[in-house]
């Protein structure tokens, strides 16, 4: 069994990679990423040349190809210390059209071209638009850059090998002086003012400032050495990561008193714990330098809501259990009053949902929700009251119970016609017997195997009922990722749903040969 | 006993009375009553009659979807410049306008006769159903069916139904629309280049469990050939899984078009998903009522008449009913 699983789960593994490049493929091959400018109405102030460059700016930061400009180039040459700064100065303007560059600025252009063109990029040079007069037109600028698109598989690797990310203590630039790099070990945590037990772990030279620590929160224990990062955000939430987004609280902040660690005493929501570096940032902001003794400034703060996927799952799993408890008995109940009122009552509401477009039953339930029981229509996240959670719950768990109804109602309709009930019968069992001990245990088989499928996609939320309640959950992440051309979150967020469907398979298998002593998945068994 | 006046039967003495020969070949011939499958299949459906009411609604739904149209003149922006004209509720439409069929539902937000652009769009909406069930069903059918022959077919489909059928289908259809415009046949495309793959699966499925009956390894001992086995042998125990399964698929379509236009990733035409879309807020405004909940209405009908039919039709079309 062991043997089996591991095997399904690498098969799994190796699918979802599959999975994966292939939205790659669709997301950064196929699609016309001209499209991206559409509704961008910083684009259409554009003209000429610096149309072009922010094209490039752009393509880059939504991760479709590498874009280096001269000037870039010439700033890698003058940190690495193969240039000066005054040669920098002197070489970094290109004439209006190549002939009219200075010697210097030759050798650099040639030198540029040449690096660039040897690794694959396209070396583009744009010469400047002028008017009749001479002068520039507007965003007529001469302008040299090279370009590559990343090539299919290299951006596959590199999403799998940053998808895991270990905090070290060499996180922090080698040239950044931050004092002694190490990780601390301290019974006192100092976020509680040192002097209440509290272990935590603390890192100086790392991305997170504090890598174990306990708080009040669920789980109560937190750790930060290893972070999952499925994809970073461009357009629906800027540089943030997928998996944080999911998982992030949300709604109004929790004030409370906080003692920053240079000692002030404020008034705040954040979260200390959370604290992450930020090069410069501490300098930059005098809020930052009022707060804190050094770079780590980058906190999240404590919010009255939960995350995402908290609301996504805490309906979702409702409605599951709902789903079960009223599903299968009233499918029991149909299949052994066969033709008669209950069964052809039943059979009414599936085909209702089954045929009827979900979006019609659904605004149907809020109609009739709203109206005749007078429930609240819209979700709040600022809203204490649980009963907003019904209506969504309800309108979750309406397919389900129908699915379910089916199918119960046919394997057991399915069972009682076999061979074997007859001859519990003729041995003199009795119906009852027969009924709890043969007929439901065949039946409800098949019905397990789907068990942990339905508990895991409760995690990714439903379209539509959060679309219509105005759930904030994860449902419409992939829908708007797409509508805006987030091809960091799509990727992330498919992936996140394979790897669901794939352990939920397995889980579902496992389940059933636990329950089922005649299924067996080892060759070896047989 | 009662007499019979042989007179009165109006046949000859020949006819009524004449010597019949032993025949060998005769003799050896099965006598069962004649058995028309098709003919069969109707007398089945037809003895219900509830099908026959919902027969006769899908009727009228198509007609009014199909021919309808053809006898209107109907431009959705026609009254667009009229203010008055704007969302009127059945009631005052029909006091504006007068009693008739265009003013029976109310006026939508452009001054649009809700009935007449219902039609317009049942009539997108349907036809999309219908292309796209019979392509997909036709490539998955075939692909299906070869899929559970061959073993090493299978091995290979298999892994690319694990493949693609994790690769999320809202994706894959905006990546379709984005590709080209958001038209009526790009719509067909995006929703049949993936949508055979899970039809194929579950005919796959099915195949796999007729094959290895015991009747086919009997028929295949005695040197049926396998196209033989899959016509005669197979195809008669799919029928009715075919047709009970392009029941689910027709309506099905009809809901995702709706869906899929709800969530704004539907075509550019004015199909039923594309008024419920636009009239959304309309629900909760009072007196707009009609433009939203029509459409709903008008959908649901269609989808449920579609499943029905298509589901007793499928019942009937399994030999096993028709004793």
């Amino acid at each position: 069994m062991g043997k089996y699983v591991l095997r399904r789960l690498l098969h799994g593994l190796i699918s979802v990679i599959c999975v994966v490049v292939l939205v790659m493929f669709l997301i950064y091959s196929l699609m016309n990423r001209e499209k991206i400018f559409a509704s961008d109405s910083a684009y259409t102030k554009q003209n000429n040349n610096s149309k072009v460059t922010y094209q490039y700016q752009k393509w880059e930061e939504y991760g479709y190809l590498d874009y280096v400009p001269y000037s870039e180039y010439l700033d890698g040459l003058v940190s690495s210390g193969a240039l000066d700064s005054q040669t920098r100065d002197a070489v970094a303007s290109i004439g209006r059209t190549p002939d009219k560059d200075s010697e210097a600025t030759a050798q650099y252009v040639q030198q540029f071209t040449e690096f660039y063109e040897s690794q694959g990029y396209t070396v583009d040079r744009l010469d400047a638009i002028t008017s009749r007069s001479g002068k520039l037109v507007s965003g007529g600028q001469q302008t040299l850059f090279a370009h590559r698109d990343f090539p299919l598989l290299r951006r596959a690797w590199n999403y799998f090998v940053d998808m895991f990310f270990i905090d070290s203590v060499n996180y922090v630039p080698e040239e950044t002086d931050i004092g002694e790099r190490g990780i601390t070990f301290t019974w006192y945590d100092p976020v509680y003012g040192g002097e209440k037990f509290s272990p935590a772990i603390i890192g100086n030279g790392t991305y997170h400032r504090y890598l174990l620590y306990f708080d009040d929160q669920f789980p109560y224990i937190h750790q930060n050495l290893l972070t999952i990062r499925l994809g970073t955000s461009y357009s629906v939430n800027r540089g943030v990561d997928v998996f944080q987004t999911m998982t992030q609280s949300q709604g109004a902040y929790v004030l409370s008193t906080l003692t920053f660690p240079t000692g002030l005493t404020e008034e705040s929501a954040d979260d200390l714990h959370t604290a992450t570096y930020m090069s410069g940032s501490r300098d930059m902001n005098t809020l930052n330098r009022q707060r804190f003794t050094d770079d780590y400034t980058n906190v999240e703060t404590f919010k009255t809501g939960m995350s995402k996927m908290g609301y996504s799952f805490v309906i979702g799993i409702i409605s599951t259990i709902m789903a079960y408890v009223l599903g299968l008995p009233v499918g029991l109940a149909m299949a052994l009053r066969k033709n008669k009122l209950l069964d052809k009552l039943g059979t009414i509401y599936i085909v209702f949902i089954i045929a009827v477009p979900s979006l019609a039953y659904i605004f149907l339930f809020k109609a009739i929700g709203g109206s005749v029981f007078g429930l609240p229509t819209m979700f709040s996240t600022d809203s204490a009251s649980k009963l907003m959670y019904v209506l969504p719950i309800v309108s979750l768990a309406l397919p389900s119970v129908a699915s379910l109804m089916k199918w119960m109602r046919r394997y057991m309709i399915d069972q009682m016609n076999s061979d074997y009930v007859k001859f519990a019968r003729s041995g003199g069992l009795s119906e009852g017997e027969i009924f709890s001990k043969h007929i439901m245990k065949n039946a409800i088989i098949p019905i397990v195997q789907g068990i942990p499928a339905s508990i895991l996609f409760a995690l990714t939320g439903a379209i539509i009922t959060e679309r219509v309640y105005v759930v904030p959950g994860v449902g419409n992440q992939l829908t708007d990722a797409i509508n805006k051309y987030d091809n960091g979150v799509i990727v992330g967020v498919t992936l996140f749903y394979a790897v669901l469907s794939v352990v939920s398979l397995i889980l579902g298998d496992v389940l059933m040969a636990t329950v089922d002593p005649r299924i067996s998945f080892s060759t070896k068994d047989r | 006993m009662e007499k019979i006046d042989l007179s009165a039967l109006g046949m000859s003495e020949e006819e009524l009375f004449s010597h019949v020969d032993h025949s060998k070949a005769e003799s050896e011939k099965i006598t069962a009553p004649r058995y028309s499958y098709w003919h069969s299949v109707f007398r089945v459906f037809f003895h219900n009659k509830v099908n026959i009411v919902v027969l006769a609604l899908l009727g009228i739904v198509l007609l009014l979807a199909y021919v309808y149209p053809a006898f209107v003149d109907f431009d959705r922006y026609a009254n667009v410049m009229d203010g008055t004209a704007k969302h009127l509720s059945p009631a005052a439409a029909m006091k504006a306008y007068g009693v008739n069929i265009h003013t029976i539902l109310g006026l939508g937000g452009n001054g649009e006769s809700t009935w007449d652009s219902i039609w317009f769009g049942s009539r997108i909406s349907i036809s999309l159903a219908f292309v796209c069930a019979a392509i997909n069903m036709t490539v998955g059918v075939l692909v299906g069916a070869i899929w559970g022959f061959s073993k090493r077919v299978d091995m290979f489909m298999t892994e690319v139904y694990n493949i693609i059928g994790n690769v999320p289908y809202i994706l894959i259809i905006s990546v379709m629309i984005m590709l080209f415009t958001s038209s009526f046949w790009t719509m067909v495309f995006a929703l049949t280049i993936t949508g055979w793959l899970f039809i194929a699966y579950f005919i796959r499925t099915q195949v796999i469990i007729i094959r290895d009956r015991e009747y086919n390894l009997a028929s295949k001992c005695l040197g049926t050939s396998t196209i033989k086995i899959a016509m005669k042998n197979i195809l008669p125990f799919m029928t009715s899984v075919i047709v009970t399964q392009l029941a689910t698929e027709i309506p099905s379509y009809i809901s995702y078009e709706v869906f899929l236009a709800y969530i704004g990733m539907g075509m550019g035409e004015m199909s039923l998903g594309r008024l419920i879309y636009a009239a959304e807020g309309a629900m909760v405004t009072p007196g707009w009522e009609f433009e939203f909940w029509s459409p709903v209405a008008i959908a649901s009908i269609i989808t449920v008449v579609l499943y029905v039919v298509g589901q007793n039709l499928g019942d009937a079309s399994d030999p096993r009913t028709h004793m």
